[in-house]
């Protein structure tokens, strides 16, 4: 079992055990069919994985089917039924479309019982009439008489004319996938109408619809495979049942999750996703006005679009202000030079109580319950345009600066796939963040621990995001401006190129830590009295990107640092220095 | 007019002319016993007449069936309803819709009138208790304006024709 689609597992590295623990059986199954397992060429999909960059951890968890595949598929699986069988071509896909390519419980109730078999699908052993030597003979349908060599029948023998039948398998065909299942017109006759009769009568256009239903047969009615759901796409997708992380990657490039068959939305579950897809499609009329796409610059209030992919936003001069696209704060706030915290996943529910009449109240209520929607779905929604800019980014990247940018530096473009990959993980991150909102907007607001362990974590993830973001999106450009671009400039991009690399590698690992703590459903938060070192070493095992970052915020760096001289906040876990008897994250007294 | 809506329907290709001559000269020749087709202009449109068989519920009672051809007759099933009043059966809707699958999804252009009609007959005959279907004024209630039951998804009270 050998195959280059295995991005999804990349998160983590221990779980081989479990995608050949569970589904045992299915897979054997599914192997006695042949085992047509095929190999890919290796450069076809390299584009295509969006997965953390990792190399461990490599196992298979689906297989990506395109038609030519499938329809090797069923060649393999005719040809093999025929061959035991000892059954015609013709005769074994009849079998199949009945079986639903099922081989294997096709032979067990073929040599259990062939007469009943045979019966059941219509595969006759002999004509049930014997043709008579007229040289006319009378069309069942029309009740013309036609000369022998116009007359058509299936096994069975009962006679058509050649205008009967054709009439007879265009209806069929129109009528839907039913075609594969034909049989002889005649009510008391069950006899199959085989392949080779129906390809040999139907028109071009008929033609190409049963073979469409044919290859689709395959498919549906499968456990093991899925249609990809992107618009366009003929790819389906076979799947290791027993195997826990959903994420697959078709080769369109469409990541969507196997079981629900939503877009991708690991850490996130199914269920939660499809409440809250659920709700954006009740509350978008409501949203279309609320967030129309522009918003007033926090100083100047002139409306802003949003263009770009980061939240870092500059006002056009005069004004140039500075700021959060979520928040309108300044980013001054933000960045970690200035040493501001990162706050903007934080929605704070501070309205005091009792202070208004029981009216006054439920409005009120009424419009927090919105605004508190409103600041998750802002959130998600802002992150899911981010991505589909970093696409189309990178896809720019791709085609147009990469080649020009290793003119001008006189290096190969194999030497700066690190820009390639900073758009990958910008990519991949956003989906993550993205669905993290959904998942935040579910969260119990009574969960008051779980609620700040997930903040803390998302706002850390989202901060080296924004930061890997910004380095990839602004700071690169200046070495693409054609103008400005001399010999001089060479440096800069020494130091650049160790920075990216290093932010790529850092918001990877944030990120990891971020998916496994949702995944695990913030349970460090119920462990932590057991074992107080739970939270900042639970994810560790990873790629040695933590504690490297040049280009952290304190609180990070205070992670990796040994915890002996720190305590556990008991309300938030928060890992604090010795010195400080307030917690920092949540200001509980020690 | 009776309450079909299917007066707009397309003329009957040559095919189903053809079929439809060669089935009624067959009719004409050898006529089914309990039933009686009215002879009209409407090649289209058959009205039969059908008796109860002796011995059953419906013996000596007359009901009337109205048998539509599409187009495409016989690769498409013609449409078949009782005039109402139609007569108390567990199949049979008060609008003279009948639930019997070979009218439906079970069509073979291998069928013809005359076999719809002993299938037909042979329901009635099979009946042991004269009522409407349990979904009966729900159904019709649907209906209204007309609708063909080919247009309705049925669900086979049981599969014997």
């Amino acid at each position: 079992m050998d195959s280059d689609y295995e991005i999804v597992d990349a998160y983590d590295g221990d779980s081989a055990e479990d995608y050949f623990s569970g589904g045992d059986t299915d897979m054997d199954e599914g192997d006695s069919i042949g085992g047509f397992e095929e190999d890919e060429d290796d450069g076809d999909n390299a584009g295509y994985e969006y997965g953390y960059a990792s190399d461990e951890g490599s196992e298979k968890t689906y297989t990506v089917l395109r038609e030519s595949d499938i329809r090797q598929r069923q060649e393999e699986s005719i040809s093999h039924v025929s061959s035991v069988l000892s059954i015609s071509r013709v005769a074994a896909s009849v079998l199949l479309c009945h079986y639903k390519w099922n081989v294997s419980q096709l032979h067990d109730e073929w040599f259990a019982d062939e007469e009943r078999v045979r019966r059941s699908v219509g595969l006759l052993s002999k004509s049930v009439i014997l043709f008579p030597n007229d040289s006319e003979m009378t069309c069942g349908i029309c009740f013309d008489s036609y000369p022998r060599d116009q007359i058509h029948s299936a096994a069975c023998g009962h006679p058509y004319c050649t205008t009967c039948w054709k009439g007879y398998i265009t209806t069929a065909i129109n009528d839907g996938p039913g075609c594969l299942l034909l049989r002889c017109p005649d009510p008391a006759c069950c006899a199959a109408v085989g392949q080779d009769m129906i390809l040999k009568l139907a028109s071009d256009e008929d033609r190409e619809k049963y073979s469409r239903y044919f290859v689709r047969s395959y498919i549906v009615d499968k456990k093991k495979t899925k249609w990809c759901p992107a618009p366009d796409c003929e790819n389906a997708v076979e799947f290791e049942l027993g195997s826990n992380v959903y994420d697959v990657t078709c080769l369109c490039s469409h990541p969507f999750c196997w079981n629900c068959t939503e877009e991708a939305h690991r850490p996130v579950d199914c269920s939660t996703v499809a409440k809250w897809i659920l709700k954006n499609s009740a509350e978008s009329e409501n949203m279309n006005w609320i967030l129309a796409n522009s918003k007033p610059c926090p100083k100047c209030k002139r409306p802003i679009e949003k263009n770009q992919g980061c939240m870092h936003m500059s006002c056009t001069p005069p004004c140039k202000f500075e700021f959060c696209w979520l928040c309108l704060g300044a980013w001054s706030d933000h960045g970690e030079r200035t040493g501001g915290f990162y706050a903007c996943n934080r929605y704070e529910a501070g309205k005091q109580e009792g202070l208004y009449d029981e009216a006054e109240k439920r409005r009120e209520m009424a419009k927090n319950s919105l605004e508190r929607y409103t600041h998750y779905y802002e959130r998600w929604a802002s992150n899911q345009t981010s991505r589909q800019k970093s696409i189309a980014d990178l896809h720019q990247m791709q085609t147009v600066h990469l080649e020009k940018l290793s003119d001008k530096l006189k290096e190969p473009e194999s030497q700066l796939k690190f820009i390639i990959e900073a758009w990958q993980q910008i990519i991949e991150c956003r989906r993550v963040l993205k669905w993290t909102y959904a998942y935040g907007y579910y969260l119990p607001e009574h969960e008051t621990a779980k609620k700040q362990l997930f903040e803390y974590s998302q706002g850390e993830a989202e901060a080296a995001l924004e930061r890997l973001h910004q380095c990839a999106e602004k700071e690169l450009l200046v070495f693409l401006d054609d103008g400005v671009f001399d010999i001089n400039v060479t440096p800069d991009f020494g130091t650049f190129r160790p920075k990216l690399a290093q932010l790529t590698r850092v918001t990877c690992s944030y990120f990891e830590n971020l998916v496994r703590a949702l995944e695990n459903g913030l349970s460090e938060v119920d462990s932590q009295a057991a074992s107080s070192t739970s939270v900042k070493n639970g994810g560790a095992k990873g790629k040695g990107g933590k504690g490297k970052g040049s280009s952290r915020t304190g609180r990070a760096v205070a992670r990796n640092i040994d915890d002996s001289d720190r305590w556990n906040c008991d309300r938030c876990t928060y890992a604090n220095p010795d010195s400080s008897s307030l917690c920092q994250m949540c200001h509980h007294q020690r | 007019m009776t309450s079909s809506s299917t007066q707009s329907r397309k003329v009957l290709s040559k095919i189903a002319q053809n079929r439809l001559q060669k089935e009624l000269a067959e009719w004409q020749l050898n006529p089914p016993p309990g039933l009686k087709h009215k002879i009209t202009d409407n090649l289209q449109r058959w009205v039969i007449d059908v008796s109860g068989a002796p011995g059953t519920l419906y013996a000596n009672e007359t009901y009337q069936l109205q048998v539509d051809f599409p187009e495409h007759y016989p690769m498409e099933a013609p449409q078949v309803i009782f005039v109402p009043p139609a007569p108390l059966h567990p199949h049979i809707y008060s609008n003279g819709h009948i639930c019997l699958d070979i009218l439906y999804d079970s069509w073979s252009p291998a069928m013809t009138v005359n076999s719809i009609c002993i299938s037909i007959l042979s329901m009635l005959s099979s009946s042991t208790s004269k009522q409407r279907p349990p979904d009966n004024d729900r159904y019709v209630k649907n209906c209204r304006n007309g609708r063909s039951p080919k247009e309705t998804r049925w669900w086979f009270h049981d599969d014997k024709a």
